[in-house]
């Protein structure tokens, strides 16, 4: 919370501020310092994470079903051995993800074992759903307190903070290990862009 | 480092990177829970961790939080698990070599779900690969596990 509002004093002061935290440096840039289409830029490069499948494989609708797709895989399809998250999002109804997923901030270093991250292994809400869904349907919601889990755009750059801190999701899909492909760019060129896009005011391509 | 199995606290001198799995064999010798695959692909290797299935293969012994329960402490020959009983019933086992990893999950299965369909089984347990392809006896022996542990 102290992280977020200093954030947003930064964000409002039209003063840069810098700090290190978690292995990551936070350069907020000063108030009306980013133009809409630096913004934009932005955006683009944070679509091409969030769509990519180590991100976007988790983040399926109601139908609750991991997904596997991607470089590794010749078609997309729902996760195998029946895996099914159930309304929990977290299979507790039937197999819980964290029977095969273990919670461990350890490297990914075995080809072909369950990944494992620092953070309990889940689907993510149901309405953050990315697979399947365009561009400019994913922005929408990343910036709908609604449908982001009520944050603000300090609240996003948390979330990646608070993420390195944890070694959870995000920073899993820039190192997955073990013969995975990773998302594009990298954990602090990502915080970089978070941060970038906020200060823009949040652009969308169909704005 | 220390660790509850079945009850009882061991310390054992590994690496923290160590799986369960290998602390469970080859330091306490309990060899019921059984090695398959090492990358949780079949299911042999599925303990409870405070009750819950967990492939051992997969945690290393530097993480694991609360306390296991292998096969071994599951039941005892004189006072089996209702999964056990029913196993017995159904004679699910043909080389038993899944089967501890297979009771396992379905103990833990039945703990969260007492009233599981043919659909709940079939999630719960598929991620638990069988050679000899026994699973209708599988499924059949949850179900009657399922009504024992319910009174029925």
């Amino acid at each position: 919370m102290r992280k977020s509002i200093i954030l947003a004093m930064a964000l409002l002061s039209g003063v840069a501020l810098a700090s290190e935290q978690h292995g990551l440096v936070v350069n907020t840039p000063p108030e009306g310092s980013v133009t809409r289409e630096a913004g934009l830029q932005a955006w683009e490069r944070i679509h091409a994470v969030v769509s990519h499948p180590r991100c976007a494989n988790c983040h399926t609708d109601e139908r609750n079903l991991p997904m596997w797709s991607g470089s590794e895989y010749a078609d997309a399809q729902p996760h195998g051995m029946n895996v099914h998250a159930g309304e929990s999002r977290i299979g507790s109804e039937t197999l819980a993800c964290q029977a095969c997923h273990v919670t461990s901030k350890r490297p990914n270093t075995v080809p072909h074992a369950a990944p494992h991250a620092g953070m309990d292994w889940r689907l993510a809400p149901v309405e953050f759903v990315w697979f399947g869904v365009d561009g400019p349907a994913i922005c929408a919601q990343i910036r709908d307190p609604e449908r982001n889990g009520g944050r603000d755009g300090a609240g996003l750059v948390e979330h990646i903070t608070h993420d390195a801190e944890e070694k959870g999701f995000i920073t899993w899909g820039f190192n997955p290990g073990a013969g995975r492909e990773p998302a594009p760019g990298g954990m602090q060129a990502h915080l970089e862009d978070m941060i970038r896009w906020v200060a823009a005011d949040m652009p969308c391509p169909e704005d | 480092m220390k660790i509850i199995v079945n009850g009882e606290t061991h310390d054992v001198a590994v690496a923290p990177d160590m799986p369960l799995l290998w602390v469970l064999r080859d330091e306490l010798k309990l060899t019921g829970t059984k090695y398959g695959c090492g990358i949780a692909q079949c299911g042999a290797c599925t303990v409870h961790i405070d009750g819950v299935a967990v492939r051992s293969c997969q945690m290393p012994i530097g993480d694991l939080e609360g306390e296991v329960t292998t096969i071994e402490g599951l039941g005892q020959p004189e006072t089996l698990h209702a999964v056990q009983e029913a196993w017995i019933k159904h004679q699910v086992a043909q080389c038993g070599y899944c089967q501890s990893g297979q009771i396992m999950a379905a103990a833990s299965f039945l703990d969260t779900n007492p009233d599981p369909n043919d659909e709940d089984i079939d999630r719960a347990m598929s991620a638990n690969l069988c050679r000899c392809g026994t699973y209708p006896r599988i499924r059949e022996a949850v179900k009657t596990a399922a009504s024992s542990l319910r009174g029925a």
